[in-house]
C-alpha cells in the first residue's frame, strides 16, 4: 500500500523537502501540505445514542466474532480480540462503568455514545476481516503512560520501544548536563519518543531540554504534532518534516541526545508479517533494506558528526545480529567516534537497543 | 501545647440509677422490632452496646488509650513523622471508638427517661415520639455492631481478590468464574469499586486465574472472610454423561496498604521482570494488543502480573503494586507468626483450607464449614448476596478470640 504512495523516501529526501525546511526552533510542516490528522475515537464528542439492548446484541455478535476467529499468522486471538472489544466499548460509550453495569439486565434506556452503532459493527469487521490493527480501529495507543494518536501512515508505537525512555532517563540522571541540551528523534512517527523523551528532560525540574522530531512522512509530521500540542509540548518540541538529519543542518555538532526507531526489517521479510502490520502499517516506517540495516548505518554515519561530545544515543534494532553488527561496525569503521557502546534487551530477552556515547 | 487526654468514660444510668449491664441483668424479653415495648427495645440496645464494647476489647481500650496519650505528649514524637501518623491515627481512632460507644449509652438513657417522664404526664404524644426514636436507635446500632466486627488495623483498606481454579479441568474453571463473578456482583452491590487486574482464561470456558481490586470502605475487612476453598458439587455441563463433579476454586484476599503504613522496600534489581508478548521476533515485526507482564521478587519469590492493561507501562504499574501488596502480606504473616497474639487469626488464613460447599445437586444448599451457617438458595449465593455468611464468620471468629 504504501509501495503505491507518492512518498517514497529517495523521492522526497533532498529535492521538495528542503526548500520548505522552515527556520529552527518552529513546527515545521508546510501548511499548505498538512493533512489533518484524525480525532481519536475516545476523544470525539458523544453525540450518538443507542438503546441499551441494541448495544448489548452488537456486543454479542462482536463477541461470537471474535471467539470464532483465529489466525494462522499470530496474529489476533481470540482471548486478545475479546479484550480489544473490550476497551473498544470503553472509548466508543461515554460512560462505560454503567454500561457494563447494566449490559446483561433488560431494558431500553439509551446510552451516548461517540459512534453510532453502524459505526460499531462497521469498525469490528475491519478488525476481524480485514485484520485492521486494533490502534488503527480506535485510532489511539496506549504506550507508556501516554495515549497517543496514531491512524494509517504512522507506525504502531511498540511495547519495546518503551525502554529507550528508561534509558534516557537513566542516562540523564548519570549526566545531568544532558537534560538541557537538544535532543533529537529521527524517525519520530506519532511522536511517542519525543514526548516521552521531552518529559523525561522536564522532570528534573527547571527548564529542561529541547527535542526535535523528524519524520519523512506527513501524515507522520501531522500525527506527532497532534499529540505535541495534545500533551501541550509545543514550546518544547519542533516536528520537522525531512529525511533523519536533512533538517537538522542547524544542530550539527550541538545534540545532547539522539534517539531513534528505524525501518530495520528486512526488505524480503516484509510479507510474510502477521497481516496487521504487512497489510496496514506503513512500510517506510519498517523497510530498512536487503539486510534491514540500511537506515541504522545512516544514523550511525550522521551521529558522528550531529552529536556533541559525551552526548548519548539509543537505537532500536531487529535484534541480536543487527545490535552486533552495528556495534561492530562503530568499533572498527568508526573508531575513536563513539565510546561506552552498549547492547541492551528487551524484556523478551532479545538484544534489542543499542546505546552509546560521543566521544569527548 | 496540646495535650491528648484518655477521657475514661464514667459509668453512665438513667435518673433512676438503671446502666447497660442493669438492663441486661433484668433479662427483659426481646420482642420483634414492631413490638411497641420500651423494655425490649432497650433490651436490645443493650446487648448491642455490650457486644460492640466486647468487640472493642473494651476493657483493654482505656489503658491502651492512656498509653497512646502519653506517646502523644512526648516532645520528641515528630522527630519520627511515620510513627508519629501511625500512633495519633489508632488514638484518633480509639478516642472516636469510645465516644461513639458512649454516645449509644448516652442516648439509651435518654430515651428511657424521656418515656418514662411522659408516662408520669400522661403525654402521649411525647410517649410515642420517644419510642420511635427508642427504635430508630435499636436499628442503628444493630448495624454499627456490624461494623464494630472490623476493629482489624488492615480491615479499612482496599483489597485484592484472588481467585484460582482447582484441579479438574473445564470444570473447576468454570467454578472459578462463578466464584469471581460472586465477588463482582457482591462487591457492585456494596457499592464498592470493582477493576479486574488479571485475568486468564480457561481454553475452553471459564478462568484460570483472577485477580480483581476492591476499592471501597472497609473492602479487606469484609473480604477477608473469603479467604479458603471453595467447592462445588453439581452435574457438570461439561460432561456429556451427565454425572457429579466435585470442584474447588481457592480465594485468596491481600490488604493494600495506604501511604500510612510501612512498606516493604523493594529493590529494583531484585526484580525479574518478564514480558509476554504474542510472535517471537518483537518489535516492529508484531502488532498485538497483548503486553502482559509478570514480575518476580527474586528473595521472596513472590510473584504478580498483569494483562488487561492497554500499555506494557501500565501493565507493569499495576502488576507491581499487586507485588507490593503482596510482599508487605507476607511480611506481615511473618511479623504475626512472631506475635502469639495472632496465631489463632494466623491458622484461619490457610489458602487451602476448605471453608464452604456449594451444593446445587442432588439437593441445594450453601453451608459455611468454619460456622455451620447455611443457605438453601444457592442462586442468591452465587448472585453476590455473601453478607449472611461474611457476617456470621467475623462475629464467630472475634467471639472466639474474645474467648481464648
Amino acid at each position: 500500500m504504501m509501495k503505491s504512495s507518492s512518498f517514497t523516501r529517495a523521492t522526497l529526501s533532498l529535492s521538495s523537502i528542503l526548500s520548505l525546511r522552515p527556520k529552527p526552533g518552529r513546527v515545521a510542516f508546510c501548511s499548505a501540505a498538512k493533512p489533518k490528522p484524525q480525532t481519536p475515537l475516545y476523544l470525539r464528542p458523544p453525540e450518538f445514542r443507542a438503546t441499551l439492548s441494541d448495544l448489548r446484541k452488537w456486543h454479542i455478535w462482536a463477541k461470537t466474532e471474535a471467539c470464532n476467529f483465529s489466525a494462522v499468522d499470530g496474529g489476533a486471538e481470540s482471548s486478545l480480540l475479546r479484550r480489544e472489544l473490550r476497551w473498544l466499548v470503553e472509548d466508543a460509550v461515554e460512560q462505560p462503568g454503567l454500561v457494563w453495569e447494566e449490559m446483561n439486565e433488560e431494558g431500553g434506556r439509551e446510552v451516548a455514545m461517540r459512534a453510532c452503532l453502524e459505526e460499531l459493527y462497521e469498525m469490528w469487521k475491519e478488525r476481524i476481516e480485514e485484520r485492521r490493527p486494533f490502534q488503527y480501529v480506535v485510532g489511539c495507543e496506549h504506550w507508556r503512560d501516554l495515549i497517543l494518536s496514531v491512524e494509517e501512515g504512522v507506525l504502531i508505537p511498540r511495547p519495546e520501544t518503551e525502554v529507550i525512555v528508561d534509558l534516557v532517563d537513566a542516562a540523564v540522571k548519570a549526566d545531568e548536563e544532558l537534560r538541557d541540551g537538544y535532543w533529537a528523534d529521527l524517525g519520530t512517527g506519532s511522536g511517542a519518543l519525543a514526548i516521552a523523551v521531552a518529559r523525561v528532560l522536564g522532570g528534573g525540574g527547571g527548564g529542561g531540554g529541547r527535542v526535535a522530531a523528524v519524520d519523512l512522512s506527513p501524515i507522520a509530521v501531522a500525527v506527532a504534532s497532534y499529540n505535541v500540542e495534545r500533551y501541550n509540548l509545543q514550546e518544547r518540541i519542533c516536528v520537522r518534516l525531512g529525511s533523519w538529519f536533512d533538517p537538522l543542518e542547524d544542530l550539527r555538532g550541538e545534540l545532547s541526545g539522539l534517539v531513534s526507531n528505524p525501518p530495520y526489517i528486512p526488505s524480503d521479510d516484509i510479507d510474510g508479517l502477521q497481516a496487521e502490520v504487512s497489510r496496514h502499517e506503513p512500510r517506510l516506517a519498517l523497510d530498512g533494506g536487503p539486510n534491514g540495516m540500511d537506515d541504522l548505518i545512516h544514523l550511525c554515519n550522521g551521529a558522528a558528526s550531529m552529536l556533541k561530545p559525551r552526548a548519548f544515543f539509543a537505537f532500536e534494532t531487529n535484534g541480536e545480529m543487527q545490535s552486533k553488527f552495528l556495534v561492530d561496525y562503530m568499533d572498527t569503521k568508526m573508531k575513536g567516534s563513539f565510546c561506552r557502546l552498549n547492547i541492551i534487551s528487551d524484556f523478551a530477552g532479545i538484544q534489542r537497543f543499542v546505546t552509546g556515547y560521543r566521544s569527548a | 501545647m496540646r495535650v491528648f487526654s484518655s477521657q475514661a468514660a464514667a459509668e453512665a444510668s438513667t435518673s433512676d440509677g438503671l446502666t447497660v449491664e442493669g438492663i441486661i441483668a433484668n433479662n427483659w424479653v426481646i420482642y420483634d422490632e414492631n413490638e411497641s415495648d420500651w423494655k425490649s427495645h432497650a433490651a436490645a440496645i443493650a446487648q448491642s452496646i455490650h457486644l460492640i464494647k466486647k468487640r472493642l476489647r473494651w476493657k483493654e481500650l482505656i489503658p491502651k488509650l492512656e498509653m497512646l496519650s502519653e506517646e502523644l505528649n512526648k516532645e520528641d514524637l515528630w522527630d519520627d513523622p511515620s510513627h508519629a501518623g501511625k500512633i495519633s491515627r489508632e488514638h484518633g481512632s480509639i478516642m472516636g471508638k469510645i465516644k461513639a460507644a458512649n454516645a449509644f449509652e448516652q442516648e439509651l438513657f435518654e430515651h428511657i427517661d424521656m418515656i418514662k417522664l411522659a408516662r408520669e404526664e400522661n403525654d402521649t404524644e411525647l410517649e410515642s415520639e420517644s419510642m420511635n426514636a427508642l427504635l430508630a436507635l435499636r436499628r442503628n446500632i444493630k448495624e454499627k455492631e456490624l461494623e464494630a466486627l472490623l476493629a482489624g488495623e488492615h480491615d479499612p483498606c482496599p483489597c485484592f481478590i484472588e481467585v484460582q481454579a482447582g484441579a479438574g479441568g473445564t470444570e473447576s474453571m468454570d467454578w472459578a468464574s462463578m466464584v469471581m463473578q460472586m465477588y463482582k456482583k457482591w462487591a457492585e452491590s456494596r457499592h464498592f469499586g470493582v477493576a479486574v487486574v488479571e485475568e486468564i482464561a480457561g481454553e475452553m470456558a471459564g478462568i484460570k486465574r483472577a485477580t480483581i481490586r476492591v476499592d471501597g470502605d472497609y473492602a479487606y475487612g469484609y473480604a477477608k472472610a473469603e479467604v479458603g476453598a471453595h467447592r462445588l458439587v453439581r452435574i457438570s455441563p461439561f460432561d456429556s454423561n451427565k454425572r457429579r463433579h466435585t470442584s474447588f476454586a481457592s480465594v485468596a484476599v491481600i490488604p493494600i496498604l495506604g501511604d500510612g503504613f510501612s512498606h516493604v522496600q523493594i529493590n529494583e534489581s531484585d526484580l525479574k521482570i518478564e514480558r509476554f508478548r504474542a510472535g517471537g521476533a518483537g518489535g516492529q515485526h508484531v502488532n498485538t494488543t497483548e503486553s502482559a507482564v509478570r514480575i518476580t521478587h527474586i528473595p521472596t519469590g513472590v510473584t504478580a502480573s498483569c494483562q488487561n492493561e492497554r500499555s506494557q507501562h501500565q501493565n507493569k504499574a499495576s502488576a507491581m503494586s499487586v507485588l507490593q501488596s503482596r510482599v508487605d502480606q507476607l511480611e506481615m504473616q511473618r511479623q504475626a507468626q512472631k506475635n502469639a497474639e495472632h496465631t489463632q487469626s494466623l491458622t484461619d488464613i490457610n489458602f487451602g483450607s476448605q471453608i464452604r460447599s456449594y451444593v446445587l445437586h442432588p439437593y441445594r444448599m450453601v453451608k459455611d464449614h468454619r460456622t455451620d451457617y447455611e443457605v438453601s438458595d444457592p442462586d442468591s449465593v452465587l448472585e453476590g448476596d455473601l453478607d449472611g455468611f461474611i457476617l456470621s464468620y467475623l462475629s464467630a471468629s472475634l467471639d472466639k478470640n474474645e474467648d481464648d
